[in-house]
């Protein structure tokens, strides 16, 4: 059953794609949509109770255990939520001429085929599949952020598609060096499957597996919006359609972590984690620091949250850094958490832009007296990004932040505190300003759509329940993945 | 063949490698870039062909048909065609001098061939030279798309760096998985494909060169 699953799970999002191409309605593509999403998630759903009853299951290159779960678990969601919102927004596009009618259904095709990637990517215990699929995430991604076809949408796809496709390269150099190092120990040839490689990992070449990760670091980090391989990043998320933006800033980001902790496991055991501590340490203090600037003097809103993702990979790396089980278990759940609220914190960003048609936060004003539902949700989700309690970011950054201390890292904590209240203010001045004050004149004053409103509502609640308690089932998987990095 | 004429045809193929990065590097007219880098993956194909021979490995043998057929014929005629359609009349100066660019290559080498050196078992692992000769490509290929800002010259330089991490990885003693193989270089045709639109797109549209394109910034 379970093995059954791990080849239907990424055949669903490919088939969705290719159902897209059989009608031109917009209502029945967003039904398709929808639905496509919706099975993607109930089949994800029965795998997580499958794998939580028989532990991690294999099947070809294709293998899941909690870790992998954790991530896919919030693909699916993501998914389903980005699904939703697209109903309405979609309406709004084509009724402003953002987005084209004849264009609409290799839209929703590109979409799914990039989320069927990342299905991949979760999903894949062979290191090559890995990778194919990551650089597939890639190409089909540039194609959706130049969707809007000007000059500046085509403009970031450019940049988006070079830089990550070199960063990406390097991560398949890396892949090569720690496939050499798997094959020149007894028992390892041929092996370029992650669990055979950790079987043997103890026996590596440290000095081969040192250059491999340092390698991998570099191209999946390129890929995890990492400083300061991040550049690509900004541009991106800010010109992508908004449901794009979600994806790329939720999901595809964490799908590039995980390559990393899958590398990080192997790394680990090969030259002990000290060697990996440091490196990601380095990196994710890298990330927090060159986002704080950036932050503070944004004007763009999508620009604005772009860069926040850059600080919150980089604090997912911390606590990966730090490690040791509080660490590694704040970095998952700051995934988690970071996935959901920089979604839901796009779909509001989204609504307002439709508002006032600009990304110019100068211009978005009083959008509470415009738009009081969806400004509520945006506040939540500026509130949770910043960091305050009760929401679940504050949570995990606790975690992280205790890990640090426990393991005595106590300049990277001094930096990193000193970041987070920094970004603290700037993020609650740009969403207070825009939700705040006297509306301008740019805002339409029509009623808010449902779907979007649903798809936040969604994301909130998931949010706010994550924030004031971790349910067990959540709280089991977890500390069930963060025993497959720790081990 | 005895693993001594390997390692010597392995190696001098390295050095080949390498001087026709220099060719892509120095090369101010695009055509020659796009014919070095045409060049650099014929050899690639050739050391996949010997490493074939000397390991008796098949996988291999369709490993060096597809980089011929691929990277040394077909994608080179894809960049020509898609300068021909962009029909760029002027030359667009590196953003650093070329002399400066190929002295930084020249320290990409030895440090490449340096941090080789430092690595003790790696000769069991991966044959001859190939290591620093692929992290020397790779970093080099990364230079050119740094100190070009056209798109074609960018995509040279990707090839480049592909061609690199290529050359290592048939070097790995058993080469790697041929469905991997394929399936990478799936994904840099299918790249190339959607960066060939993208630059055709922009050409189309506002007559500038879509890597010279510099609107986004903060």
């Amino acid at each position: 059953m379970a093995e059954t699953l791990l080849w239907v799970i990424p055949l669903v999002p490919t088939m969705t794609a290719l159902l897209m191409f059989t009608t031109r309605d917009r209502r029945i593509l967003s039904a398709i949509d929808v639905g496509g999403s919706t099975i993607l998630a109930v089949l994800a759903l029965v795998l997580a109770r499958e794998v939580r009853v028989g532990g991690p299951r294999a099947l070809g290159i294709f293998r899941i255990d909690d870790l992998g779960l954790v991530f896919l678990l919030l693909l699916v969601v993501l998914t389903l939520a980005v699904s939703i919102y697209t109903v309405g927004w979609l309406k709004q596009a084509l009724a402003v001429g953002n987005m084209k009618a004849e264009s609409v259904r290799s839209y929703f095709a590109l979409v799914h085929a990039f989320v069927a990637t990342m299905v991949v990517t979760v999903l894949a215990d062979n290191l090559g599949v890995l990778w194919i699929a990551m650089e597939g995430t890639t190409i089909t991604s540039a194609m959706l952020v130049g969707y809007h076809g000007h000059q500046h949408g085509l403009e970031a796809a450019w940049k988006y598609i070079i830089v990550t496709t070199i960063g990406i390269s390097f991560g398949l150099f890396g892949t090569v060096l720690v496939y050499a190092a798997a094959a020149a120990v007894p028992g390892g040839v041929g092996a370029m499957s992650w669990s055979a490689i950790m079987k043997v990992a103890p026996g590596l070449d440290p000095s081969i597996v040192r250059i491999g990760f340092i390698f991998v670091m570099v191209g999946y980090g390129t890929k995890a919006g990492l400083a300061p391989m991040h550049l690509w990043l900004p541009d991106a998320h800010s010109q992508a359609p908004t449901p794009v933006s979600a994806l790329l800033s939720g999901v595809l980001i964490k799908c590039a972590l995980l390559g990393i902790i899958r590398f990080q496991t192997i790394a680990a055991a090969a030259c002990g984690p000290a060697f990996t501590s440091m490196v990601l340490v380095v990196f994710g203090l890298t990330s927090v620091v060159v986002a704080t600037p950036f932050i503070l003097a944004q004007r763009d809103v999508k620009r604005l949250l772009g860069y926040h993702s850059v600080e919150h990979v980089g604090i997912v790396v911390l606590g990966l850094g730090f490690g040791g089980p509080v660490g590694t278990y704040g970095a998952l759940l700051h995934v988690v958490n970071h996935g959901v609220t920089k979604a839901l914190a796009f779909f509001g960003a989204g609504t307002a832009i439709a508002r006032y048609g600009t990304r110019d936060m100068r211009v978005i004003r009083g959008l509470f007296a415009v738009a009081p539902i969806g400004a509520t949700f945006l506040m939540l989700a500026a509130l949770s990004l910043a960091g305050v309690p009760p929401f679940s970011i504050f949570v995990s950054e606790l975690l992280v932040l205790r890990a640090g201390i426990g393991h005595g890292h106590w300049l990277a904590i001094g930096i990193f505190l000193t970041m987070v209240a920094v970004i603290f203010a700037g993020i609650l001045h740009h969403v207070g300003a825009m939700a705040f004050g006297r509306p301008t004149a740019a805002a339409t004053r029509e009623p808010e759509a449902w779907s979007p409103l649903l798809a936040m509502l969604l994301l909130a609640a998931i949010m706010i329940l994550l924030g004031i308690t971790i349910p067990a089932s959540v709280d089991g998987l977890l500390r069930r993945a963060t025993g497959v990095i720790v081990g | 063949m005895s693993t001594e004429t390997v390692y010597t045809i392995v190696d001098d193929l390295g050095a080949l490698l390498l001087f026709t990065m220099i060719l892509i590097l120095a090369a101010g007219q695009i055509y020659r870039a796009i014919y070095a880098v045409a060049a650099q993956s014929f050899l690639i194909a050739v050391a996949g062909a010997v490493l074939a021979m000397a390991t008796g490995n098949t996988d291999l043998w369709v490993i060096a048909g597809i980089t011929l057929a691929v990277k040394a014929i077909s994608l080179p005629w894809v960049l020509h065609w898609v300068v021909r359609k962009m029909n760029v009349r002027r030359e667009v100066e590196p953003v650093i001098p070329v002399a400066l660019t190929l002295a930084f290559a020249v320290m990409v080498v030895v440090m490449a061939f340096h941090l080789s050196g430092s690595l003790g078992p790696v000769r069991q692992a991966i044959t001859g030279n190939a290591l620093p000769v692929g992290i020397a490509l790779t970093l080099l290929g990364v230079l050119v798309m740094a100190t070009r800002k056209t798109a074609m010259h960018q995509m040279v330089g990707l090839f480049a760096s592909e061609n690199g991490i290529f050359f290592t990885a048939m070097a790995v003693t058993k080469g790697m998985p041929l469905i991997i193989e394929i399936g990478v270089i799936l994904d840099v045709i299918l790249a190339v494909l959607v960066m060939a639109i993208m630059v055709l797109r922009v050409r189309s549209t506002v007559d500038a060169d879509i890597a010279g394109l510099d609107r986004l910034r903060g």
